[in-house]
């Protein structure tokens, strides 16, 4: 059985473009967010209450909005505000589910740093380690543990929401898809005529799937391997 | 050309108060209906997949990690640029977009909520159902007497996230162009270009609706704890 003429250009074309599209706002997001979300997860559990109130209200806002708002937020509302706060798609994309995933971040750090016994605390201080010394050193390297299955997690839901940016018109995966029926069914001689939306939206879902079906299987196995 | 510069929340709401409420309504209508569904999606099939049940719970467990592991808005366009396409291979299927709306953020919510009632499920300790089926309950008896109350408990915090997820997944029906508060809101916002004002809206009533679920899940959870563990 051979696969009809118009399948390897699109295939092509939605894996160079459109999932390359998908990892580079996935990769940013993620590792930007992990750095976010480490350092205020970590402020959350200050004893100076105005720090934690700003950082608890910035978990609660950017966590309660749907994403996909944040996203039409940051692309609509920044050139209102001002002309340096107009993003291109892409970035605008990477900053909201930014915000969405430190916010995760966060609440998932604060949950690791206090399950760390007091203790740890107490002998970092008797060491000399001052507030930033015994987070970094002492307290975090430990908390890792605890957080490493939350951020297997986050990986897959910032691949998964990525697509989200297709809303506001980026090149990723399903934008790529959409553009590649949308020519399809488009008469010749820039199209074929045909309707192969069931396929090529499948195909996306086939490729989400082995993307991220190993990833969550690997976060419950360190879930039970790390923390239990 | 000078656009708005002025920040007037009062005369936009006054002005636009009327689609933005339909709106609302629709969010409210269709998240109601996904979530009665997802409810009945998940105590069923996490039920046959704590008990695995032959075929339906290997059925189950293909549903679940299908609609985890993929993006809903892939679902979304899957469903109604695919399936219910007038024109596409499968013209028999006619899904409207009211039809597709409610359908396809329930199809998501029953797959978490079956993951959060198999857990529920089965963290119901094994003595109590054999202390149901030694005082000569049924199987089924003991499943709805027994089993589903203490268990749907133990579910109904993360349950209620997942409900929670699924009214602000009904944000994406946008890309259908059905008119819930979201498309209505950058409807009105295409308008009148009072972007500040408009997103200030979005905002507001979104983080009311999820706040205010999210302080229910805690009153709710403290009364409906399981007696040994208040």
């Amino acid at each position: 059985m051979s696969l009809p003429d118009w399948v390897e250009p699109v295939a092509r074309y939605m894996f160079q473009e459109g999932l390359r599209g998908t990892l580079r706002i996935a990769v940013i997001s993620v590792v930007a967010s992990t750095v976010i979300g480490v350092a205020l997860g970590t402020l959350l559990t200050t004893r100076f209450w105005p720090t934690r109130t700003l950082i608890r209200f910035y978990v609660e806002v950017w966590r309660g909005l749907p994403i996909i708002v944040t996203l039409f937020m940051i692309f609509f509302l920044g050139p209102v505000i001002g002309n340096q706060l107009e993003f291109d798609p892409f970035t605008a994309a990477t900053i909201g589910l930014t915000l969405w995933g430190s916010a995760q971040v966060a609440e998932a750090t604060r949950g690791a740093v206090q399950s760390i016994p007091r203790e740890q605390h107490e002998a970092a201080s008797a060491l000399g380690f001052g507030w930033v010394g015994r987070h970094v050193y002492v307290i975090l390297p430990q908390a890792l543990r605890r957080l490493i299955p939350p951020l297997v997690s986050l990986l897959v839901g910032i691949i998964l929401n990525s697509t989200l940016a297709q809303v506001i018109g980026a090149n990723e995966l399903l934008e790529s898809a959409e553009r590649s029926v949308e020519r399809l069914a488009a008469p010749p001689p820039s199209g074929i005529f045909e309707i192969h939306a069931i396929e090529i939206y499948g195909a996306v879902m086939v490729v989400f799937f082995l993307i991220c079906f190993p990833l969550t299987r690997l976060a419950a196995y360190l879930e039970r391997k790390l923390v239990a | 050309m000078i656009l708005a510069v002025t920040y007037d929340l009062w005369s936009y709401v006054s002005e636009n108060w009327e689609p933005l409420l339909r709106g609302l309504g629709r969010t409210l209508l269709v998240s109601g209906i996904a979530i009665v569904g997802a409810f009945v999606i998940g105590a069923v099939l996490g039920a046959a997949r704590a008990h695995r049940v032959p075929v339906v719970s290997q059925l189950a467990a293909v549903y679940v990690e299908v609609v985890r592991n993929t993006p809903i808005l892939v679902q979304i366009f899957f469903l109604y640029f695919g399936l219910a396409d007038p024109i596409g291979p499968w013209p028999g299927i006619k899904l409207d977009i009211f039809t597709v709306a409610w359908l396809s953020v329930m199809i998501w919510g029953g797959a978490f909520n079956t993951e959060n009632f198999r857990a529920g499920f089965e963290a119901v300790p094994h003595r109590f159902r054999e202390a149901g089926l030694a005082l000569g309950f049924s199987r089924t008896a003991t499943f709805f007497n027994i089993t589903l109350p203490i268990g749907g408990r133990i579910a109904l915090p993360s349950s209620i996230n997942t409900y929670i997820a699924v009214l602000k997944n009904t944000a994406l029906l946008y890309v259908i162009s059905y008119e819930e508060l979201t498309t209505v809101a950058l409807q009105v916002n295409a308008l009148t270009l009072e972007t500040a004002e408009t997103f200030t809206v979005l905002a507001v009533v979104y983080l009311t609706l999820v706040w205010s679920l999210s302080i229910a899940i805690r009153q709710l959870e403290s009364r409906l704890a399981l007696p040994e563990e208040r």
